[in-house]
């Protein structure tokens, strides 16, 4: 059965707000509550199917919300080439959903065709600058749209590496024309787990690039007497990172935002308390800037 | 040599392998740590990961078997297993015809089975949609014709035979069932269809004369051709009643007339 194009009377465009991530455990809540929340952001590969109620549930709330896709599979970072079937089912799902805003990550997660499942850390060099800068162009070309890159939680960092994180995404985004979508929790966590310093991180951000926020709670792992952070979304935002994120806000400017609770999902009015705080900092900080 | 592709081989053979370790932390800062542990970091990640996408997919293998089990089952698979592809949809798709060959799990025959029905459910789950032929356009039909009427099933239909009570052992292990929990193995095999004509995936027991009409009307055969085969199962077989219920739940999508 040939597809039939909807329209959708939600906006496409992402506001200035706080978004949550959209889980399925929430779809009927949502619909039937219908939130207070500005936006909803999906794991686009969560819709790769051909059909079903994952899509039913998403065209749904798309009627009332603008939604943002998120990517974890397309493995930016790779040496292995695009996969083309990945990016096909992307292209369609941007089709179907029309989305505001669609994003991926700084990283890689396949190797010879197996993948990690996992978001691995690049070493930053002029080698790996070089391919990224190919590949996200390759990506933009083929989806005919810009897309945001995401700074990563990281465990461990190359010794090799010549650019600091933020340079190499600032660098990535002049030479591509991608956006940066600027994780304060995972800013937080790579610089707790590499002794780097997070002000410094925010302050070298090229704040004109940056076109989504993202918060969540994470875990501290006790490793031979060392305190290492993963980034495990299983929890409400720590108020380090709540206090980081205001400090983002003054240097960046305020920008979509989006509360990421994925593991251990807790009632949807939980993740609305999240946002409505992320909300009244975005507040806050209009109130200033006029 | 620290280039992004061997730097890249190296990470992937000892998360998902165990391979390597010595050249996998080559070029790591420890950082206060002993790089094998930051690395260690990314296995664990990795491996639970896809343990849990596993056990998402097959949630009544794992009730079956217990966790720590299904985790050293699911550990044996993802090493000589993992995913082909950044979306995990697919991932997992031969996980019955490894349980099959695992020998620890071989005092469990009727673990294969149960892994192929959560698959099926899995795929039909996610198949793409379609709406059920429309009862009107059938009553346009010659009724001389009907001999020649063949029908398109659901795309999201899957048939499972299983020498297993499958589909009992399914019911019983889904969370909220508070009827008799014990299966008696003996009570022999089922023959089961598996589709999802709206957002809701069935899994229906067939009898074997209605199993084999429906695959033959699936294999494109006429009503005809296909009769003529299941009355030499079931010489009573009732071809109307078996089309009347499932065109009303939604298992056909089109017809053809093969004159």
């Amino acid at each position: 059965m040939a597809h039939v194009q909807q329209v959708f009377t939600a906006s496409t465009a992402i506001p200035v707000s706080a978004g949550i991530g959209l889980r399925s455990q929430h779809y009927r809540d949502v619909l039937e509550s219908h939130p207070n929340v500005g936006w909803f952001e999906v794991h686009s590969e969560n819709y790769f199917g051909k059909g079903g109620a994952p899509l039913h549930f998403l065209e749904k709330i798309r009627e009332d919300y603008p939604i943002s896709l998120h990517g974890v599979g397309m493995s930016l970072g790779s040496a292995d080439a695009l996969d083309v079937q990945h990016l096909d089912n992307l292209k369609g799902l941007i089709t179907r959903i029309e989305p505001g805003l669609v994003s991926e990550h700084l990283s890689w997660n396949s190797f010879g065709g197996d993948y990690l499942n996992d978001l691995a850390p690049l070493p930053y060099t002029e080698e790996a600058l070089l391919h990224l800068v190919d590949r996200i162009a390759q990506v933009q070309d083929y989806l005919g749209r810009q897309v945001l890159v995401e700074n990563p939680s990281s465990y461990l960092e190359y010794e090799h590496s010549t650019y600091k994180e933020q340079d190499f995404l600032n660098e990535l985004s002049r030479r591509t024309g991608c956006g940066i979508l600027l994780d304060v929790n995972n800013v937080y966590v790579s610089c707790h787990n590499h002794s780097w310093d997070a002000l410094e991180y925010l302050q070298g951000i090229a704040a004109d690039r940056v076109g989504e926020i993202h918060l969540a709670g994470h875990t501290v792992n006790r490793v031979s007497g060392k305190d290492i952070l993963i980034d495990t979304h299983n929890q409400p935002v720590c108020p380090e990172v709540w206090a980081l994120y205001q400090t983002a806000l003054q240097l960046i400017d305020t920008k979509p935002t989006l509360i990421e609770w994925d593991t251990d999902v807790p009632a949807l009015s939980i993740l609305a308390d999240e946002a409505k705080q992320a909300d009244s900092y975005l507040g806050a900080s209009y109130e200033l800037a006029a | 040599m620290n280039s992004l592709l061997e730097t890249q081989r190296r990470f992937t053979n000892y998360v998902l392998r165990d391979l390597g370790q010595v050249s996998a932390v080559e070029g790591i800062k420890g950082n206060g740590l002993d790089a094998k542990q930051r690395l260690a970091i990314y296995r664990n990640n990795s491996q639970l990961g896809l343990t849990e996408a596993l056990r998402d997919g097959y949630p009544v293998v794992n009730k079956l078997v217990d966790t720590d089990f299904f985790n050293h089952l699911a550990r044996n698979f993802i090493q000589r297993y993992p995913p082909k592809a950044g979306c995990l949809l697919s991932f997992g798709a031969n996980f019955a015809d490894f349980i099959a060959d695992f020998q620890p799990a071989a005092g469990l025959p009727y673990l294969p089975d149960t892994a192929r029905l959560e698959w099926f459910w899995h795929e039909a789950f996610h198949e793409a949609d379609a709406a059920a032929l429309d009862i009107a356009r059938l009553a346009l039909i010659d009724p001389i014709s009907y001999g020649n009427l063949g029908f398109s099933l659901h795309p999201s239909a899957r048939f499972l035979v299983s020498g297993f009570p499958v589909l009992k052992i399914w019911q019983t292990n889904q969370e909220g069932y508070e009827g008799y929990g014990r299966i008696n193995l003996d009570e022999g095999g089922c023959q089961l269809l598996i589709y999802r004509p709206e957002l809701e995936v069935i899994i229906a027991p067939l009898n074997e004369a209605e199993h084999l009409f429906l695959n033959l009307l699936d294999m494109k055969l006429t009503l005809t051709q296909a009769v003529e085969q299941v009355i030499t199962k079931d010489s009573i077989f009732d071809v109307q009643q078996s089309l009347q219920r499932w065109i009303t739940n939604g298992l056909f999508i089109d017809f053809f007339i093969n004159n």
